[in-house]
């Protein structure tokens, strides 16, 4: 058992770094470092999750920690690496309405406006326990992080990035907000790999050369 | 003014002034090591710079008053703002020479000077490293400034020897907004000190230098002047970074023994941090240079990050 | 008593089955008989049971009657869904736009998509809720995908990011609420019926936040402005049976959230706040629905944007929250998924004439696909609220249900709705009046009875449940909206 106010701290400082994967994930190019952003920072989920598992054992923390670290660190970019060998993009330098820089930008107006709201409307739930508000806030920013990257760039497969992202943020919510049944909570977890695997899958379709679509395309006639 | 201010003043500037060159030749070599080269012995600044010494200033004969000023001021201004940063000891009483803003301000007249040097010949090359040397100035210091807000928020205090005296006497290992705060202050110091993904401090001859191309026209004494005067800059920006970060070992009282002690620490520290610098270069390729605040925009987000999670406490 | 549970089991069997089965028919056979296996024990539930039943330890399914009117909507139009598949498929097939080893996958998310709608329809937990709603996104994206075209991979991408994301949103939002009833009783509870019982106790402001970041998940379920950009891609690129199911089963879940997440915040203080922001995103929904459908060109689009308005309707009408009001939604629900249903079955025979959705490629549609071209009007005069058809008495009424809460609301619903119908009826007959002698003599494309039975048999049962509004109906509706807490004079 430690001491509840190192684990505070601990937690505090794996919160900083989540946050800096997050910008990373928001700010950065080139998909492999985006993959590894994420990968560090489901690493960094396993982490928190086992330090509150130290605070107060819950067998839901436990393998909360225990599906992360199988789905998130390691099958989800197994995945994604071996998609994106097979369709040859390595960059996303494309972007729909802002750039990198300017995500950084919003990233900070949005965190604020989430600290505010926040602080406005559920600061009372908070009252005795302050680093899970913290906790709470920086999930709900690092979910609009992803957002913001999800509909920010064009290429598939990093808005599946930001929607892990975004996953990330919902869980590092849920651990600090509340505790959810075990079921639910596993069956959340299996249901949200189900989707990113199959959107995975797909993306390969649809970023891949036109050579390999060609094939299957060339009957088509011309609609709409 | 007391007794150990003095020694404090004399012992701070002659150390910097001493162990820059070092970390500059760690520097140098860790990149030629990742590059398959034996590289310059580690003693090799300090030969450049003896030798530089030794040799007349040539000047051109288009160049005014300013081309002659310029490594004076340079030298004097950066050795006035090691008094800022305490490498070894921190003296009980600053006389204001401790404050954050009086640091930041006397880098800026260094650069000044730098650029309008860099300017006054009227070579092609100078003209250009000043003009984009303040192009990125005008982007880096307001992101700057941030990051030492940041630690002035952090350590309630715009006091930079405060601030080392209390991370210094820090208990937890690993505080989250000094986490933060470290990785802006490792951009800030690649930044400032004109190193890889911004500037390339190898080359004299290419159009995307900034620093070198600044310093083109000099020779002899007044290149070394400069020389060294931007190897202590780098030498002061890395031991905030250490002070703040890895604080363990500063003296905060004068004592013989506790100097010594502190003075081989700060040289192991820094040697690392030199090392890292190092690695950090050769793992990079220089960067665009409209892509320059991309990379300083995060800096300035790190540091707004750290100020927002000392507003949660 | 396990009735529906038995259903179930035998659509896990039948999609076993699937996995290695090879013929066609029978794949199709087995669609329909699943499809049906819902409905002998939902009718024996309706009739001979107490309802609500609850199911599993935690009581995290049950049937009440809203759930089993769901269902019987959706198995409705699965099964006429799976009748028409026969030749459907089998014409997509031929024309190379699906590979023939993709059938055991398209009837395999069919027959899913299938158990996860009745399961989530089924949920008591709101969690587990969410959970089978995502489950529907992932089936049906996979049948907007099966085609082989790099378009329909992009609109079921679309469809999966836009609506998973905002989902995340609604996650937010029911741990929000269960920790809100922690505050409420001491365990903390996600399920339905308990948080109606403690509805009361919930503090109204967090409650108002914990709603919104709710909605927003399901209103993109339920195509609603601003969150319905993914639906006319995915409406128009899937097969027109999928079609049919996403327009009137898949929008039908992110409703069916809402009313329920509705129907506990109207019994706290946070009633009124919530009315007018559903009321204001309904009127925001048919708005934009109602000024697209004015510039469409293609047939599906135009039917996915009827789709939107037909939605935003209905949340107004939901959030007028009377009980003549939420009975009229329940039946308007009902009515809209038939005709959906209908439209999208022509509108795929006529895709399969031109293959193409664009009306300034389909000429003579009388002469070649007269069925088809029935099957358009008549769906049209239903969807634009002609009487005798159902949805005339359901719109007049939300339009009057409109009237008892402003005057203004009345006439923007209004004057919407009558511009959403009229640039339906401006799209027909530009497509029946288009005339190209050059292809006056196009070959006929054989429809199989499979693809017309389907039509027909929903053109019967429109005009039947217009012309006759069974009192068994009437009272089921009563007591749903009852049973919701919408309590009120009866219509």
């Amino acid at each position: 058992m430690m001491a509840a106010g190192l684990i505070d701290g601990w937690v505090e400082a794996l919160l900083a770094l989540v946050l800096v994967t997050g910008a990373f994930i928001v700010s950065r190019r080139d998909l492999h470092s985006l993959v590894f952003a994420y990968t560090i920072q489901s690493l960094f989920l396993v982490f928190i999750a086992l330090l509150l598992y130290l605070a107060h054992p819950s067998e839901v923390l436990l393998s909360i920690a225990l599906l992360t670290l199988s789905s998130k660190v390691l099958l989800i970019p197994y995945t994604i690496k071996r998609i994106q060998k097979q369709i040859k993009i390595s960059r996303d330098v494309e972007f729909h309405y802002i750039s990198p820089t300017g995500s950084l930008f919003v990233t900070i107006l949005l965190f604020l406006f989430v600290y505010y709201s926040f602080s406005g409307v559920i600061g009372g739930l908070f009252t005795a326990d302050k680093i899970s508000y913290t906790g709470a806030v920086f999930g709900v920013s690092l979910m609009l992080m992803g957002m913001l990257v999800t509909f920010s760039r064009k290429k598939v497969i990093t808005k599946i990035i930001g929607y892990l992202t975004m996953e990330n943020g919902v869980l590092l919510f849920g651990l600090f907000l509340t505790e959810l049944p075990l079921i639910i909570e596993v069956l959340i977890i299996i249901d949200l790999i189900i989707m990113v695997l199959l959107v995975t899958i797909l993306a390969a379709g649809m970023d891949s050369t036109m050579e390999e679509f060609h094939n299957r395309l060339h009957i088509f006639r011309r609609e709409d | 003014m007391n007794l150990s201010f003095i020694a404090y003043c004399f012992i701070n500037i002659i150390f910097a002034a001493l162990v820059s060159p070092f970390f500059m030749g760690i520097v140098k070599k860790v990149k030629a090591l990742a590059q398959g080269r034996m590289g310059p012995p580690l003693m090799q600044q300090y030969y450049n710079l003896l030798k530089l010494f030794r040799k007349e200033a040539l000047y051109s004969t288009d160049s005014s008053w300013v081309t002659r000023v310029a490594p004076y001021v340079n030298i004097t201004v950066i050795a006035t703002a090691a008094l800022c940063v305490p490498l070894v000891f921190i003296p009980e009483a600053a006389y204001g020479i401790s404050n954050v803003i009086v640091f930041l301000y006397l880098l800026a007249t260094a650069r000044f000077f730098m650029a309008l040097s860099g300017l006054d010949a009227g070579s092609a090359f100078g003209g250009m490293g000043s003009s984009r040397e303040m192009s990125i100035s005008s982007v880096i210091e307001p992101v700057t400034i941030v990051v030492f807000a940041a630690l002035a928020f952090i350590f309630n205090t715009l006091n930079l020897h405060e601030m080392f005296r209390e991370s210094a006497g820090q208990v937890h290992l690993f505080d989250p907004s000094l986490v933060l705060i470290s990785i802006p202050l490792f951009i800030v110091l690649i930044v400032e000190t004109a190193r890889i993904p911004v500037d390339n401090p190898e080359t004299h001859l290419e159009l995307t230098m900034i620093h070198e191309a600044m310093m083109i026209e000099y020779s002899g004494r007044d290149l070394a002047l400069m020389d060294l005067s931007h190897a202590m800059k780098q030498t002061l920006l890395m031991a905030v970074l250490i002070n703040i970060i890895f604080p363990w070992g500063i003296a905060t009282e004068m004592g013989v023994a506790g100097i010594i002690s502190a003075a081989a620490g700060f040289l192991l520290k820094g040697a690392a941090l030199s090392a890292f610098i190092g690695l950090f270069e050769s793992s990079l390729a220089k960067m665009r240079f409209f892509l320059v605040p991309n990379l300083i925009m995060i800096a300035f987000f790190l540091s707004a990050l750290a100020i927002l999670l000392e507003v949660f406490r | 008593m396990n009735f529906l549970f038995y259903a179930l089991l035998i659509g896990l069997a039948i999609i076993a089955y699937l996995a290695f089965s090879t013929s066609h028919r029978k794949m199709q056979a087995l669609s329909m008989v699943h499809a049906l296996s819902y409905l002998a024990p939902a009718a024996y539930l309706l009739l001979y049971v107490d309802l609500p039943v609850y199911y599993l330890g935690n009581r995290y399914l049950f049937i009440d009657h809203l759930c089993l009117y769901e269902v019987l909507i959706a198995t409705t139009v699965f099964f006429f869904a799976a009748m028409y598949s026969w030749g459907y498929v089998e014409g997509l097939v031929r024309a190379g736009e699906l590979n023939r080893r993709d059938i055991n996958v398209f009837y395999l998310m069919f027959n899913a998509l299938l158990i996860v709608t009745v399961l989530s329809f089924m949920s008591n937990n709101l969690a587990l809720f969410w959970i089978f709603a995502e489950l529907t996104t992932v089936a049906s994206a996979l049948l907007v995908a099966i085609l082989n075209s790099k378009k329909n991979i992009d609109a079921a991408l679309e469809y999966i990011l836009i609506t998973s994301t905002l989902m995340l949103f609604s996650f937010i939002g029911l741990m929000f609420l269960f920790e809100l009833s922690k505050q409420a009783s001491t365990a903390g509870t996600l399920n339905w019926d308990e948080l109606m019982a403690i509805a009361k106790s919930l503090p109204p402001t967090p409650l108002v936040f914990s709603f919104i970041f709710v909605f927003i998940g399901f209103a993109s379920k339920a195509g609603i402005a601003p969150f319905h950009t993914w639906l006319p891609h995915a409406h128009s690129k899937a097969p027109s049976a999928v079609s049919a199911i996403l327009s009137g089963v898949v929008l039908n879940i992110g409703l069916y959230g809402i009313l329920r997440a509705y129907a506990i915040v109207r019994q706290t203080g946070a009633e009124q706040t919530i009315s007018y922001f559903l009321i204001a995103f309904g009127v925001l929904t048919v708005f934009v629905a109602a000024f697209t459908m004015l510039h469409q060109k293609n047939l599906k689009k135009i039917m996915a944007f009827s789709s939107v308005e037909n939605m935003g309707l209905m949340l107004a009408g939901i959030g007028i929250g009377t009980h003549a009001a939420v009975f009229w939604v329940l039946y308007h629900k009902l009515a809209h998924s038939l005709t959906k249903a209908l439209l999208f079955f022509s509108a795929g025979v006529l895709h399969r004439q031109y293959l193409s959705n664009r009306a300034d490629r389909m000429q003579y549609v009388f002469r070649l696909q007269p069925l088809a071209a029935l099957g358009l009007i008549i769906g049209a005069a239903a969807i634009s609220g002609m009487p005798p058809f159902p949805m005339f008495i359901s719109k007049i009424s939300i339009l009057i249900q409109a009237l008892s809460f402003s005057v203004p609301l009345l006439l923007a619903l209004l004057l919407l709705v009558l511009m959403a119908s009229a640039s339906l009826v401006v799209f027909l007959i530009r497509l029946f009046s288009n005339k190209d002698e050059g292809r006056a003599h196009m070959e006929r494309y054989d429809t199989q009875p499979g693809m017309e039975a389907p039509i027909i048999a929903l053109i019967i049962i429109l005009f039947a449940i217009g012309i006759f509004f069974p009192d068994g109906l009437r009272s089921m509706l009563d007591t749903i909206t009852t049973e919701l807490g919408f309590i009120g004079a009866k219509p």
